[in-house]
């Protein structure tokens, strides 16, 4: 911290920076890599996994009456092997990206999501699912070691959505949107940061949690009541790839501003800790 | 605008070569023993925080799957499994022995008539699919207390009829709390009629609190031992020889 005051301190001659501020602390940066590694490893495995099953369905047990989403191949009438993905009934040609794509060793064949996402490339369920059994835990031990430290030190509060942050969420927008100059008042994070930091953090990442938990029938015969309430354990399989596909777009969203709002500083805070203050960036609530 | 082209070119490139090195290295990673060792840790964890504890959910009849489906090995197909089926298995024998004070041999109507037990429930495949069946037969539990496993016994370990296309016999294993569990069954029945050879007939095993492939097909003898490392390749089952858990209760 006093390092961080003298370095930003106005100097003789030089212009004013803004000062460098300790952002995050050490618990913050190692969750959100490691979290990072975990994310990107449950994806990979987790589309591993769906493609053993390609289909989704609203229901308990597998009901081709209520499919949501299936990824498979069908022949051409000429006989060449296409892949078709259906969402609702209604049917997409696909043909190596999804339903026939890269088998992961060099060629093609019949499978939902391709070797280059997948994790392991080949098709491999039992080590799909090693990999995922694993890195649940670490992706878990990660978001309770967060959550917990940041109500230890009581800076969680600063995340979360607040009511009165509400009016502030469209005006926030508008900035971002270049149609407003400045963005509202606010403090260590904006009003867009706070609905999505909290939406992942109380909405998205239980919702994963639970709804994988829900497809274990050893935790499925101790609490069926959360099976039941997700509509079943198939609906289950669709809630978690669902929930997938929001954090997929959170991280989308993420990239984008981490990016465009000053890339260097905010990769320096995230690994450093240290960040230097903006003309509209706050430090408290 | 050319070295803007030349960028695009190499962007692409460099996107392309990314998209098939991607499979590359994950499939490395995954060969690697080293982290294969690390990431089989979560299974002993598994174990002991979800473990067998509840009772799976017992369905209605209308929630019965009449067409069940059908997966795994193909149906056995070698002489003697062929001759118990001509003569409709009346000369099927299933046989207890191992570590037991008191090993045992059952006909199919000797297992009746140790009472049997109705249980509809849902089979969830480690593949993701899920179908519902009603099982009917003789509580695993039964059979164990007339053969009375000894000190050492740990595991039940189940041999059954049919092979791998490489001819591995298929076999499985709980431990003695998952085989005591009041819902694990040695199924005669599914949905109200015997077995047909195609869903494991004359006996097969249901463990509705764990994923479809501890429910062994085609039983043919029951083995209680104090471990199942000599078994197969010693992981517990077909199965986890190929590199599944044997928890298999996530």
């Amino acid at each position: 911290m006093e390092a961080a005051t003298a370095e930003g301190a106005p100097q003789a001659g030089a212009p004013t920076r803004a000062p460098l501020v300790y952002r995050h602390s050490v618990i913050a940066r190692a969750t959100h890599w490691t979290f990072t590694l975990a994310f990107f490893v449950l994806v990979m495995s987790g589309l591993q996994i769906f493609n053993a099953s390609p289909n989704l369905d609203a229901s308990d047990k597998s009901d081709p009456a209520r499919r949501v989403l299936a990824i498979g191949a069908e022949q051409s009438p000429g006989g060449a092997p296409v892949g078709v993905v259906q969402i609702f009934g209604h049917q997409f040609t696909t043909t190596h990206v999804l339903g026939y794509t890269s088998d992961g060793m060099g060629g093609e064949t019949q499978r939902a999501f391709p070797g280059w996402i997948t994790l392991p490339g080949y098709q491999d369920l039992a080590g799909g699912r090693r990999w995922h059994l694993f890195f649940a835990w670490i992706m878990v031990l990660c978001g309770a070691l967060y959550i917990g430290w940041g109500l230890a030190r009581k800076d969680l509060a600063l995340i979360v959505l607040r009511p009165s942050d509400l009016p502030k969420l469209l005006p926030m927008q508008l900035y971002y949107l270049k149609l407003r100059p400045e963005p509202p008042p606010h403090g260590k994070y904006n009003p867009l940061q706070k609905a999505a930091y909290t939406s992942v953090l109380f909405l998205f990442a239980p919702a994963i949690v639970i709804s994988g938990l829900a497809l274990s029938p050893g935790i499925d015969a101790i609490a069926h009541p959360v099976t039941t309430l997700l509509g079943g354990r198939q609906f289950a399989r669709l809630w978690h790839f669902v929930a997938m596909i929001a954090l997929v777009g959170f991280f989308g969203v993420h990239l984008t501003l981490v990016a465009s709002t000053g890339i260097f500083n905010n990769i320096r805070s995230m690994v450093t800790g240290l960040y230097r203050l903006g003309p509209h960036d706050g430090v408290g609530v | 605008m050319k070295r803007r082209e030349l960028l695009t070119g190499a962007a692409a490139f460099a996107a392309a070569s990314a998209l098939a090195g991607c499979a590359k290295v994950t499939n490395a990673l995954n060969d690697n023993a080293a982290i294969k060792n690390v990431l089989h840790a979560a299974e002993p964890l598994n174990h002991v925080v979800i473990g067998t504890r509840g009772n799976a959910k017992l369905y209605p009849d209308s929630a019965i799957d009449r067409d069940f489906r059908v997966n795994g090995f193909d149906t056995p197909s070698d002489s003697t499994y062929d001759g118990l089926r001509r003569d409709g298995f009346a000369s099927y024998k299933l046989v207890v022995d191992g570590a037991v004070a008191r090993p045992q041999t059952f006909t199919l109507p000797h297992l009746r008539a140790l009472g049997t037990l109705a249980q509809t429930t849902r089979h969830d495949c480690v593949e993701g699919w899920s179908a519902i069946g009603k099982w009917n037969g003789v509580r695993l539990s039964v059979i164990l207390a007339l053969a009375g496993p000894t000190n050492a016994a740990r595991y039940v370990i189940f041999h059954c009829f049919d092979r791998s296309s490489d001819g591995d016999p298929y076999y499985e294993s709980l431990d003695l709390h998952e085989a005591a569990h009041p819902q694990t069954l040695l199924a005669l029945d599914l949905n109200d009629r015997p077995l047909d050879a195609d869903h494991g007939a004359p006996v097969r095993l249901r463990v509705p609190t764990q994923l479809g492939y501890k429910s062994a097909k085609w039983v043919q003898r029951i083995e209680v031992a104090s471990t199942f490392k000599n078994v197969g390749d010693g992981k517990g089952g077909y199965w986890e020889d190929q590199g599944y858990d044997w928890y298999a209760g996530i």
